[in-house]
């Protein structure tokens, strides 16, 4: 029998942009004319949002979405949730569908909170007798008991948020559809609604997750689908579409970077050549595990001598500071001829987001730069431990890197 | 290529069905959703007298102060005939529907725009929404209704067996409204000048229906296409006429019934049509 629950078949959504379609009664009868004496209006333009998108979601699956802002994610999640029809394709869904593209839809201020669950709730599908049996349930989890009783404009916007999650997280759908929730509210808040949804996952239930936070889609997800200007360019394992799409939406060359031979940096005495990361397998790289060693690899030229020119190189962390500074302390080599240099950074050692390399080769005494780089490379460093390790925690750890000590428990 | 979307709705039973052959399902899942109609018209009605002083009285001192100004003007200052019936009973019988209209056509004909957040966020019938504002109205039209009997009473006016019909014109008024509500939610959508024209619409409607007057008073000839031209007149007339006795024309009674059914039905199906695109266009 079909597995599968959720199934999209060449789904396209078309908009047409330039020339809006809610205009003015002006603008129709505007165009009413110009297409009776037969002037074309050139204004118009289409935009694919979803192009001919094809996949499938298995009972039970946890699906993450991945891509850039405006790849067409929340598109395909509006169609599925049934607010907006398809241009063409297809989808077929069989069971009771939830959407959770915001929280707090419907909300009206001058409501007391539970006025507002009971709006809420019936606004995302429950009937008030549901609401009813869970109302003390949804108090409890949103923490607001003592106010209740209040208009929700008196709330602090993180009651607010605590208490409209709070009523979604009760919906019991067997698919839940979600978009970017958890870009809101604090790390703890955060931290509740990815429990919640792992205990929602482990329920069986069939979750379809947008996010731009690679650690939550890593550890909530089975299998992922990449989605870049409405196509489906991979889907598969979550690690591994993960993967493809830093690499793919990197702004950096596939891990190495050639300067052509009339475009490298330096003088007269010394040239930048090439910059590579590599990982352990000797490939080049633009996505690391963090459990895995990164090798970055240097080729310059010397052309002439005199000078006794040294490599160091920068590290920058993802918040733009450096991290350190590394000086070259292999067999010195000053003579004319091409080098290569590669430093190895061991695994566990970056915390998980972009790091970039800068590189300056100088002369020390006299004190000349030869060339500083800055931003040559980049690469992504990305968090591949299971949720387990981190007891289900997804939010991003602290600190410009994240070192594996050996703890030992003293006695 | 035509959409095809196929749904389970989740109580076991399959449904099959494409973009253009889904309206028994629809009114199914709108009847679903009717827990949400309540809400809706719940919250519009707490929200509309939040935070006032005299709270809901005012859904009270509305009617009243129009009233006043209609009793000096229409009824001491241009003293229009309306034969046995004292001037009050009869511009408050007028009015108490003619606000209802009003009232419905101006709240749900903005609702869809107004609620544009929730539309763009999450799906439900969309036709939930102007029947909601259908149903908070009915909560002034009843005060006024009391505020009806209670001067009936006080003027010794006696009810007649032509109360027995009151309920099908109360149904005709509702319809009305819902009807021509929906109607402009759906067109201001498209079309956003229909949002100015309505207050203009409003207040000469209310001076080209019997509500202040009766419809004696327009000359013989014209008759005809008053009626044609203003379903409501018809409505209103027959309204009085279950109450208070006052004369009834059953022709332009009939002519407005089925006028009120078209505007009905038609206002269904082109807010359907528009429903699917209300997301894309919002």
């Amino acid at each position: 029998m079909d597995k599968a629950i959720i199934r999209v078949e060449n789904l396209s959504k078309k908009y047409i942009i330039g020339n809006k379609l809610n205009g003015t009664l002006r603008e129709t009868f505007v165009n009413k004319w110009s297409s009776i004496i037969g002037k074309r209006n050139n204004l118009t333009q289409e935009f694919l949002a979803l192009n001919e998108l094809n996949f499938n979601v298995n009972q039970g699956e946890v699906l993450g979405i991945i891509g850039k802002n405006g790849a067409g994610k929340s598109t395909l999640l509006k169609i599925l949730s049934r607010i907006t029809e398809p241009t063409s394709g297809r989808f077929i869904i069989n069971g009771r569908v939830s959407s959770l593209l915001e929280v707090g839809t419907g909300f009206h201020p001058e409501l007391t909170g539970r006025e507002n669950i009971y709006l809420n709730g019936t606004i995302l599908g429950m009937s008030r007798k549901e609401v009813k049996i869970k109302f003390d349930e949804i108090v409890d989890f949103s923490g607001v008991e003592k106010f209740i009783e209040t208009p929700v404009k008196h709330y602090s916007s993180g009651m607010y948020v605590r208490l409209a999650f709070a009523v979604a997280a009760h919906l019991e759908p067997e698919i839940l559809i979600i978009d970017e929730v958890l870009a809101v509210g604090d790390a703890e808040f955060q931290k509740k609604c990815l429990g919640k949804m792992q205990d929602v996952a482990g329920q069986g239930k069939t979750v379809l997750l947008v996010s731009h936070n690679m650690n939550a889609i890593n550890s909530l997800c089975n299998n992922s689908l990449y989605i870049k200007n409405g196509k489906n360019i991979k889907f598969g394992n979550t690690s591994e579409t993960i993967d493809f799409y830093l690499k793919d939406s990197s702004d950096i060359s596939n891990g190495v970077i050639t300067y052509p031979n009339d475009k490298m940096p330096g003088d007269d005495f010394v040239v930048l050549q090439k910059v590579e990361i590599v990982n352990n397998n000797g490939e080049n790289v633009s996505s690391i595990q963090i459990n895995e060693i990164v090798n970055i690899r240097i080729k310059y030229i010397i052309k002439l001598n005199g000078y006794k020119p040294i490599l160091s190189l920068y590290l920058i962390a993802p918040s733009g500071e450096i991290i350190f500074c590394s000086i070259d302390n292999s067999e010195k080599a000053y003579t004319i001829g091409n080098y290569t240099k590669t430093i190895t950074i061991p695994a566990d050692f970056f915390n998980s987001g972009k790091y970039s390399v800068q590189i300056a080769i100088s002369t020390f005494n006299p004190h000349i730069v030869h060339l500083f780089q800055k931003e040559i490379i980049s690469f992504y460093v990305h968090d591949n431990y299971s949720s387990e390790t981190r007891q289900g925690y997804t939010g991003s750890l602290a600190g410009m890197l994240r070192p594996k000590f050996n703890w030992q428990n003293d006695i | 290529m035509n959409p095809e979307i196929l749904l389970n709705m989740g109580n076991n039973s399959k449904y099959f069905f494409d973009s253009s052959k889904k309206n028994g399902l629809y009114f199914k899942e709108l009847f679903n959703y009717k827990d949400l109609f309540y809400s809706l018209a719940w919250r519009e009605f707490k929200v509309r007298y939040a935070q006032t002083f005299l709270g809901f009285i005012w859904a009270v001192i509305q009617p009243l102060a129009t009233l006043l100004i209609f009793f000096f003007i229409f009824g001491k200052a241009i003293k229009v005939d309306t034969g046995n019936i004292p001037y009050p009973l009869f511009a408050l019988s007028g009015l108490a529907a003619w606000s209802y209209f009003s009232f419905v056509i101006s709240t749900s004909g903005r609702s869809i725009i107004n609620e544009s957040g929730m539309i763009k966020k999450i799906f439900f019938p969309r036709l939930v929404i102007p029947f909601s504002k259908a149903l908070v109205g009915l909560i002034d039209f009843a005060i006024s209704l009391v505020l009806l009997f209670l001067a009936m009473f006080y003027y010794k006016e006696s009810l007649t067996w032509n109360l027995l019909f009151m309920p099908i014109f109360l149904f005709l008024i509702l319809l009305i409204s819902v009807g021509v509500g929906i109607w402009i939610s759906a067109l201001s959508l498209r079309y956003r000048d229909v949002q100015h024209i309505i207050p203009f619409f409003i207040q000469i409607g209310l001076y080209a229906t019997p509500v202040a007057y009766s419809a004696n008073e327009i000359p013989e000839k014209y008759q005809l296409i008053y009626h044609l031209l203003n379903p409501m007149a018809g409505i209103i007339e027959g309204f009085r006429w279950s109450l208070m006795a006052s004369e009834l024309n059953l022709f332009y009674l009939f002519y407005s019934f089925i006028l009120v059914l078209c505007i009905f039905i038609s206002s269904i199906f082109y807010f359907m049509k528009i429903e699917k695109i209300m997301a894309d266009i919002l």
